[in-house]
């Protein structure tokens, strides 16, 4: 039996933003379709509004001529829309089977039955009695997807599902995916990773801007031109040239160990590095398995034994991130909204958060307002913040502009060594590649930088060195040369 | 057709203008209030909002049940602005009553100018001393700030009511529950000859103009906005979290002992056991009412003062029980929460499309 879902006409509104602007969009079964486009480029609005997440301003849906009102997730549930989200959600103390359960009100029995059938059917081995808290991000997924299967959709949709899986769950997805389209599912891949979409869609439509750009047939396109619809301009490529080896160790990380009393945060186990002068240290990892711990040890948010950190022939283990930027080490946070910056205060205010005691922001225990603006008004024209006024509140800068801030705040005092964690994390592509140059520049001036990221595209763009963090473990060091994104993909799931 | 839409951000207009919605919303609801119980509701809302302040005396009583009020709220901003939830005034205020009054009945039979600073200091103190309680509790021990102050009120009233029945209790006072009378060295100056109004106001007077220089000049006053805003960001920054905690609740809690001082060395005289009809806790109301603002505080507080001065009048003119007050402190934080939807969602009223 053939499915066919109809996007009509759809608008979206929010103020200031228009989501979705008039797209209109076909899909039949039997294909993969990838639905392309950069983060805010309206993607995820269309997909909630085909889970019944969020109600469009104008337009229809339509599944086999039938008109859908989808006012409830349960509505797209009872229409045969599945959905699995980028973010899982599970109760992570039930059990497997009592998640797969709990909104379902079939017999138990049967249920049980039929999620063993499909088990069988697809080759997921996953024990469904254990707490979902023990399971990897690919089983959680796999459970996720089990879900939506017990009600055998006509149509799933997956939401960047390969933002938390190793390189081999990827694969595995992959393969689960294509059965599913052979037998008759209609397939709706969101994604921003070009590579992806070409490894295992059929047709491809781009969005950008809330408008729909193309639709058209993965045998036409490549990996350019998919990228230049999606940015909507010709990419420049930025390359690394090879650091100048030096054996000037700038920071040492001896036996450093860190025990959470969360159970939710990841503990550090026996650390062990060092970066020379002018060199990039990559950090790569699937998310959770301890950066944010690394960062904030690294940062001084978490303080440690005086003796596990060396920097600059100083030991500072248990100084404050405050006293570490006195020593010329600078910190570029994952969270930008949350903890690199404030959004409700303005751009000048933020600045003074990196507050050096050279800089004079404050004397006395007065605020030096005319020194922070002036210095505010140098970051926002030597890192190119577009903006002028230094008085606009930050939250109206741009993902990329914030960011931009935020490294311009931390680089302006010339640290001998920047620490940052996924900085170009949800930014779109011009303002990916200006980072990236920014910290290619900064190794050039001899300084280091250890890049925190879960981006491996960006991790072998960047780095000189690389090291693998699993389960608050890191792997041995290795030389970027010699790395490829499959090694690091099963470095990445724990494998050795 | 009307409809809600979210603002793009909250408007500042809007931010100072909600509270006197709230105020003109809870006249509205009191004066249907007095309707349904009979009254005619101009001349109840009258002889609750003009006739306590419509002369000398009167306007000395506002200011007099707006001092405390004030002075325990600037305090509370302290704790507010910088996430720490302190609600715990009224207990503050009862134990720096205690204190300070303990070392006015050490000098009861003496006079001389060094005994009243002693007398204030002490209850800044005694404060002090009891906000610290909270405050090392949350730090170091992870409890909850909420509970653990809000708790000790009732622990303060209790250390009260024994010491103003046992072993403080005036020998020739025929066993009431209240102390000796304090001597006049230990008693805030009265402004005015016949007015009950006395110095203590300038206590609060002070406590406004300092706050404003701390919060909006001060590093401290910048620590304690981003700490309020997002905790993460002020360990990030690097700011000594832990510090911070227990300074702001010391300086809240000097606040609310001050404003002890002034109930017990003002008028009374002496410790007995009703120091305070729990301006400790109506002051969060005044504290929000003004929006956190050293400036908004003095107002908010003038405001809720009327309250309790009406319900005075109310109760000998209209034989309403003067808890009405408390109604109307109550209909004050509730409209005033409720038009805090306004900051970030507007009402569009638009004609029906045909």
């Amino acid at each position: 039996m053939n499915t066919n879902l109809k996007i009509s006409n759809v608008t979206k509104i929010y103020p200031g933003c228009v989501a979705n602007d008039n797209v209109s969009l076909e899909f039949n079964s039997g294909k993969i379709y990838a639905l392309l486009g950069e983060n805010g480029a309206g993607k995820s609005t269309l997909v909630k509004i085909l889970s019944g997440v969020i109600i469009p301003d104008e337009g229809k849906i339509y599944l086999n001529e039938n008109n859908l009102k989808l006012n409830s997730p349960l509505d797209a549930k009872k229409n045969d829309i599945g959905m699995v989200f980028q973010h899982f959600n599970l109760f992570e103390t039930l059990s497997v089977f009592e998640n797969l359960i709990i909104d379902s009100d079939e017999q138990r029995e049967s249920l049980r039955e039929k999620i063993d059938t499909i088990m069988k059917k697809y080759n997921f081995s996953i024990d469904l009695d254990i707490p979902v808290l023990n399971l990897s991000a690919g089983q959680k997924q796999k459970v996720e997807i089990i879900r939506c299967l017990i009600r055998s959709p006509k149509v799933l949709i997956m939401d960047e599902p390969t933002s938390v899986l190793t390189e081999q769950e990827t694969s595995e997805l992959f393969l689960s995916l294509k059965k599913f389209s052979e037998e008759g599912i209609l397939i709706i891949y969101i994604t921003h990773k070009l590579k992806e979409v070409m490894q295992l869609c059929d047709e491809v439509a781009v969005m950008r801007k809330g408008k729909l750009i193309s639709v058209s047939e993965i045998k036409n396109e490549n990996i350019e031109s998919l990228a230049n619809k999606m940015v909507g301009q010709n990419l420049k490529t930025i390359k690394k040239k090879k650091a100048k080896t030096s054996s000037d160790k700038l920071i040492k990380i001896t036996n450093l160990n860190f025990t959470s009393e969360d159970p939710f945060e990841t503990n550090l186990m026996d650390i062990n590095f060092s970066v020379n002068r002018g060199e990039c240290l990559g950090i790569a990892g699937i998310s959770g398995n301890g950066q944010s711990e690394l960062f904030q040890v690294l940062s001084g948010e978490i303080i440690s034994e005086k003796d596990s950190i060396e920097f600059n022939n100083n030991y500072i283990g248990d100084l404050s991130p405050q006293e570490r930027r006195e020593y010329l080490m600078a910190f570029s946070p994952e969270d930008r909204l949350e903890q690199a910056a404030i959004p409700q205060m303005k751009i000048f205010e933020n600045v003074a958060l990196n507050n050096f005691k050279s800089s004079n922001f404050f004397n006395n225990g007065l605020i030096n307002e005319n020194k922070i603006k002036e210095h505010s008004k140098k970051i926002i024209s030597d890192f190119n913040v577009n903006t002028d006024n230094i008085e606009l509140k930050s939250q109206f800068l741009s993902g990329g502009n914030l960011q931009k801030l935020i490294i311009g705040r931390e680089l302006i005092t010339s640290p001998d060594l920047l620490i940052c964690f996924n900085p170009t994390w949800g930014l779109d592509v011009g303002a990916i590649n200006y980072i990236h140059e920014t910290l290619i520049k900064i190794n050039e001036q001899n300084k280091s930088i250890i890049l925190i990221s879960t981006d491996t595209d960006e991790l072998l763009k960047l780095s000189d060195k690389i090291s693998v963090i699993h389960k608050g473990k890191l792997s041995k060091i290795m030389n970027a040369e010699e790395v490829t994104s499959e090694k690091l993909g099963i470095l990445m799931g724990g494998a050795n | 057709m009307i409809k809600i839409v979210k603002r793009d951000q909250p408007s500042r207009a809007i931010f100072f203008f909600t509270p006197v919605l709230a105020i003109f919303l809870t006249l509205v609801a009191g004066g249907l209030i007095f309707f349904i119980l009979g009254f005619k509701p101009f001349e109840a809302l009258k002889f609750f909002f003009i006739v306590p302040i419509a002369d000398k005396y009167g306007f000395s009583e506002l200011l007099l049940k707006a001092t405390p009020l004030c002075l325990i709220a600037i305090g509370l901003s302290f704790c507010f602005k910088s996430n720490n939830w302190n609600i715990g005034a009224e207990g503050q205020l009862t134990f720096g009553a205690i204190v300070s009054g303990g070392v006015a009945l050490l000098f009861y039979e003496q006079e001389g100018f060094y005994i009243l600073p002693l007398v204030i200091l002490a209850g800044a103190i005694g404060g002090m001393l009891y906000a610290s309680i909270p405050a090392i509790l949350k730090t170091y021990f992870n409890t909850n700030e909420i509970l653990v102050s809000l708790m000790l009120v009732y622990v303060s009233k209790l250390i009260l009511d024994y010491l103003v029945v046992g072993p403080w209790s005036n020998p020739e006072g025929f066993n009431f529950p209240e102390t000796r009378q304090f001597s006049d060295s230990a008693k805030l100056p009265l402004l005015f000859e016949g007015l009950r109004i006395h110095a203590g106001i300038f206590l609060a007077l002070a406590a406004v103009v300092i706050s404003w220089f701390v919060f909006y000049k001060t590093y401290l006053g910048f620590q304690m906005k981003v700490s309020g805003f997002s905790l993460k960001t002020a360990r990030y920054a690097g700011y000594k979290g832990k510090k911070m905690i227990i300074l702001v609740f010391l300086i809240s809690g000097a606040c609310a002992g001050l404003a002890g001082v002034g109930e017990i060395t003002g008028p009374i005289g002496q410790l007995h056991r009703e120091i305070s009809p729990d301006y400790g806790f109506t002051a969060i109301i005044v504290a929000f009412l003004g929006r956190l603002h050293p400036v908004g505080i003095i107002f908010a507080s003038l405001v809720v003062a009327i309250t309790y001065l009406g319900a005075e009048t109310a109760q000998i003119f209209m034989q309403i029980p003067k808890y009405t007050g408390q109604v109307f402190q109550g209909m004050i934080l509730f409209f005033l929460l409720a038009s805090d939807y306004l900051l970030f969602f507007k009402i569009k009223f638009i004609g029906s499309k045909k």
